[in-house]
Parts: structure tokens; sequence; C-alpha cells
């Protein structure tokens, strides 16, 4: 179901936390809100959900406005972002909670609940209460929960934020596989680039409760809007006076027709090798290569070198 | 390997496994060294509450105090004889109708001040109101109060010159208001903490999932204030059972209001006092029985919810 927001507005005091925003989420996309914390993306997903009420604007889903519904009747499976599960039940418990909620006959829950555990991959655990489950099984029955009650959209508070970086990376793929197979519009809200790049196929960069820009992660990426979105989608560096890449720079042999300067520092990052490079006019870019280009150009600190934009 | 590789029992890893004394010292290791702890509660413990208990209970159970005096009771116990002049000291009908109504009171009390508890926390946890912080002072107030002067204060409100035309003079009722003062903070001051250090998540996502306001209190919020609630209510019935002060005035005289811990006192002024002890005793082993449930139902719900 597509969503959306025009004109939204939400102040604490004097402050607009989400400052106008006006966006139309496609149906059936995993979007990801990506911006700095304080950014205003929390609130955004939360206004969607009905859980914060807007100053201004509309909240339109599917063509129904919602902006005035109370947010146990906009059918949304929010994901909080320490999952907020509910302590005292155990696991099958939590996940037919909305189906209880909608007095669905036992037998129906007892089949829906059996049917999300496999699909959220918690075998075994339907009787396990939250206490004793890994953060990771905790997510995935958040999810699960949320699931249930099958939602309109699907929205996700920093779901993968409390958890450390191996389980992280594991659920990113599974939260993407999901995704295709069940197909429900998907708001997710991150701070971190690597992750909203990896998992969602819509980017929306939110800055200063503004929304910066909008589209695909590679469009996003190569054609950023504005100096903040370039910036925050990916390293830069100072080259000539203007933001570049530092993949977009490579460093050779002193030779004509290219700006030489002294090698300053090397940080080596397993395949990845940062060089910065200290220039006449006083600026240090540094250049990302990969470690066969390093042994290739064969330099060490204070060594020698040119500096260009690749072609 | 003489032992099995164990799985990890979570992400975070769980601790290698040890056997027998090794096992059992590492549990009993605290701050004060292996058993340092245990010991100095304990220690603490019989000197402030168990020696005396056990002198009141060898009291009660003793038919030769009165002839020997209180050393020698200790030492010509006859547990055969005593226990029979126990039974018959707190099966008298005046003491069985005294321990009854204290019973029945404080298990009253206790529960209407847990629902009345969660009620007030619930106000000033979540609510904003002027004079808020008065409130919060005022319930403390049965703390700092000598039971006395609470008598002495519902005896001119709601004694037989009632200013308000309420006379509970001689009433269970005078009583239950009595003990609903000075048990309220018990009951408030439990759940308090607890409902505070709810972050409101869990509330947000039962709204989320279709649930309305009194579901969401009913079936998330309540279940999650359980073993505090439980604990007040132990706290408070214990209390209620033990009261004297703020009861002993609008009790009167007559039989029908008169508490255990009245008619002990009332005892002790006849000089009975094997009887005194021996009432005392069942009212200990009742307070203690029903603390001892409290406690161990509360810590059965904690261990569930605890991660």
């Amino acid at each position: 179901m597509s969503i959306s927001l025009s004109h939204l507005t939400k102040r604490y005091g004097k402050d607009a936390v989400v400052d106008d925003v006006t966006v139309e989420i496609p149906e059936s996309s995993l979007t990801a809100v990506l911006g700095p914390s304080g950014s205003g993306k929390s609130t955004l997903l939360k206004l969607i959900a009905g859980l914060e009420r807007p100053d201004e604007g509309r909240v339109v889903i599917e063509g129904d406005d919602v902006t005035d519904v109370d947010p146990r009747h906009r059918d949304i499976g929010f994901c909080f972002q320490h999952y907020a599960p509910f302590r005292h039940m155990n696991v099958a418990r939590n996940i037919g909670f909305g189906l209880r909620v909608r007095k669905q006959p036992k037998d129906i829950i007892d089949a829906k609940v059996a049917e999300l555990i496999e699909l959220v991959r918690l075998d075994g655990k339907a009787k396990s209460y939250p206490a004793q489950l890994s953060g990771g099984e905790r997510q995935r029955m958040a999810l699960a929960r949320a699931l249930a009650i099958e939602p309109r959209v699907l929205l996700l508070d920093e779901p993968f934020g409390a958890l450390d970086a191996l389980v992280r990376t594991e659920l990113r793929q599974w939260v993407k596989e999901l995704h295709r197979q069940i197909k429900v519009t998907t708001i997710l809200v991150t701070h971190d680039q690597d992750e909203a790049m990896e998992v969602a196929d819509q980017l929306l960069i939110m800055h200063e409760g503004r929304i910066e820009q909008s589209g695909e992660p590679t469009e996003l990426y190569e054609r950023p809007a504005t100096e903040f979105v370039h910036g925050f989608l990916g390293p830069t560096t100072m080259f000539k006076g203007v933001s570049v890449r530092p993949h977009d720079l490579e460093l050779v042999k002193p030779s004509e027709g290219a700006i030489e300067g002294t090698v300053q520092s090397v940080m080596e990052l397993g395949f990845e090798v940062q060089v910065t490079v200290a220039l006449s006019d006083g600026s240090t870019p540094w250049v990302q290569m990969s470690r066969n280009e390093f042994r290739n150009l064969d330099v060490d600190v204070n060594s020698p070198v040119s500096i260009r934009e690749r072609v | 390997m003489d032992t099995p590789a164990r799985p990890p029992s979570s992400e975070r890893g769980a601790p290698p496994a040890r056997k027998g004394w090794r096992r059992f010292s590492s549990r009993a290791r605290s701050n004060f060294g292996l058993y340092g702890g245990a010991s100095l509660i304990v220690g603490y413990l019989s000197i402030v509450v168990l020696i005396p208990i056990a002198a009141v209970a060898a009291h009660g159970f003793s038919f030769s105090i009165q002839t020997q005096g209180w050393g020698a009771a200790f030492w010509h116990w006859h547990v055969s004889t005593g226990f029979g002049t126990f039974w018959h000291d707190i099966t008298q009908p005046a003491a069985i109708s005294a321990i009854r109504l204290s019973l029945w009171l404080s298990l009253s009390v206790a529960a209407i001040n847990a629902v009345m508890g969660v009620a007030i926390a619930w106000v000033l946890v979540r609510d904003k109101f002027p004079g808020k912080w008065f409130l919060e002072a005022f319930i403390d107030l049965p703390f700092a109060l000598p039971t006395i002067v609470v008598g002495v204060v519902l005896l001119f409100l709601y004694g037989t010159a009632s200013p308000l035309h309420i006379d509970l003079f001689e009433t269970w009722m005078g009583l239950m208001v009595a003990l609903l003062f000075v048990t309220l903070p018990f009951s408030v001051r439990a759940v308090q903490p607890v409902l505070a250090s709810l972050d409101g998540e869990s509330e947000a996502a039962a709204k989320s999932l279709g649930a309305g306001g009194i579901r969401t209190f009913v079936w998330v919020v309540l279940p999650s204030l359980w073993p505090a609630v439980l604990g007040g209510f132990g706290l408070a019935f214990a209390r209620a059972i033990g009261e004297f002060g703020s009861i002993s005035l609008i009790a009167g005289g007559i039989g029908r209001t008169t508490t255990a811990s009245n008619y002990i006192y009332n005892l002790t002024q006849g000089f009975l006092w094997t009887n005194a002890a021996s009432v005392s005793t069942a009212l200990l082993v009742l307070s203690l029985l029903i603390l001892i449930a409290t406690n161990v139902y509360a810590r059965r719900i904690q261990r569930r919810l605890a991660s």
C-alpha cells in the first residue's frame, strides 16, 4: 500500500522536529529513512503510526486519510527499537496478541502463530519467554508480532541498532529476503548508511526535520542533490577545493600533469587502504584504494607521489 | 577431554560449567568473602529480631514461666505440656475472635490498598498537576507520624463527637480507616518505582496492535506490576496485623473491636504473660506465613520477567 505524506510537521515547543515533509512512498517498497540522530526520522515514523500527532499535514495510506485515526485502528505493524516485548507472555502469546485483541477464534490464532513462528525461524521457541531469547530472536519475535495483524504497512524503528555486528548483517539479509516474500510496504529508520544502502530499494535522507532527497540508493549516491547527502552517503575528501569521493582519486608515481605531494600516513584496513597525501597548498586529501593498487604503487610514508582524479 | 563441549546457551556466552563444591562456592561468593555477607545478615537479624522472637515463642510454649522467671523458661521448656498451654491460650473465644478480626481486617486493608496503591502510584508517575509535590510528601506521612497521633486524630474526626457526623467509634470501619491510612505508603511506594521504570514502549506496541486503554492496562501494564503489587500487599498486611497505636483509641473497650494486638496488650495489663506470649506467637507465625507466601509468589513471577 502506498503512503503519502503531505506537509507533515511536528513541533516540540518552538522546534520543528519534522518540518513540512511531503513525500510519496511507493507500494511494496522497502524504504529506508536515513539521517543522523536528531534529524526527526523516528518522529516521522511515529507520525505515520499515529503514536505522535502532527501539528500540521496529512498522512494518507492507500488513499485513506488516517491523520485523525487512532493508532489502534490504522492496521500498521510497528517494531520498536528495543522490540518492546511483553515480558510476561511467551513467544506464541506475544505473536498472537494482536489477533486476540481482534477476538479471532482460537484455532485460527494458533494456526497463524505457528505459521509466523516458522516464517521468522523461531521454531521450538514458542513456549520461551522474551528473557530467554537472544537479541536477534527478540527482534524476529517483534517482527512476527507486528506481521500477525496483516498490517497494511510495516514500520521498523532502528531495527538492527541494538544487535552486535555479526547478527546485524545476518538479519539485514533476512529482512530483505522476508520483504521479497511478503511484499508489504515497509519503512525502516536507520542512521547507518551502509545498512540503508544494502537493505532498501528506496532512500529518504532526512536532515534537521526536512527531507534532503529521496530516490533509489544508487541514484542518490551518484547524483546527490545537496552537499549534505553527498557527505552523508559515503566518505568524502577535499581536493582542489571541492568535496569528492576518495575512491574517485588515484595516486601515481611522480609525473607531469598531476599534482605532486608526499605521503603523510597510510592506513591498511584489510582489502582497503587509505593513503593521506600532503600537498604543497597545505591541503591533505586522502585516497581510497585496493590492497593490490597500494602494493603496485610501492610507496611509504614521506614518499613523493602524484595525485589526480580517476578517469 | 573429560568434559564434553557445551554449546553456548546464549549469544552473550555462558560461564564455564563447574562441578560440585567449586560450583557451589562460586555461587556463594560475595563482597564479604565466602558466607561473609550471609553471616552478617543472619548475625544482625539474630540480635535484633530472631532472639527476641525466640524468647516470645519460648515464653508462649512454656508453662513454668510464672514460677521460674524468664531465664529459667529457656531451660525448663517442656514442649508437650508447653504446646498444650499454647493451644489452650490461643483457642480462648476472646483470643480466636481477636485473631480472626485482625486477620480479615489486615487482609482486606492490604487488598484495598493494593488497588488504591496502583491507582495513586499511576497518578503520581503519569500525571502532572499543581501541588503534586505536596501529595508525594503526604503519602509518606504515616511513616513519620507516631501511630498514637493517628489514633487521636481519627478519634477526633470519627469519634462519638465527630465534627463530620461520622461516628465510627467502636466499629470495624473505624479500625479499617486507621489501618488503610497507616499502610498506604507501603502499597504506593512498592509500585511507584516499577511503574516509573516502564518505558511506555510496550504500551505503545499494544496500542499499535489494536489494544485499547483498558486492555493495554490489564494485559500489558498490570502483569509487569504484579510482583511489586504483591510485595506491597505483604508489607501492608504485616503492618496492619501488627498495628496498635492508631487503632487502640477508636477501638474503644468492647470485645467486638478488640484486635489481636489490642488483646495482647489487655492480657499484659492483667499480668497474663504466658497468654500474651502464646497469642503473640500465633500472630507471628501467621504473619510470617503470609510474608513468605507473597514473597515466594512474587519471586516466581519476577524470575520469568527478568532478563
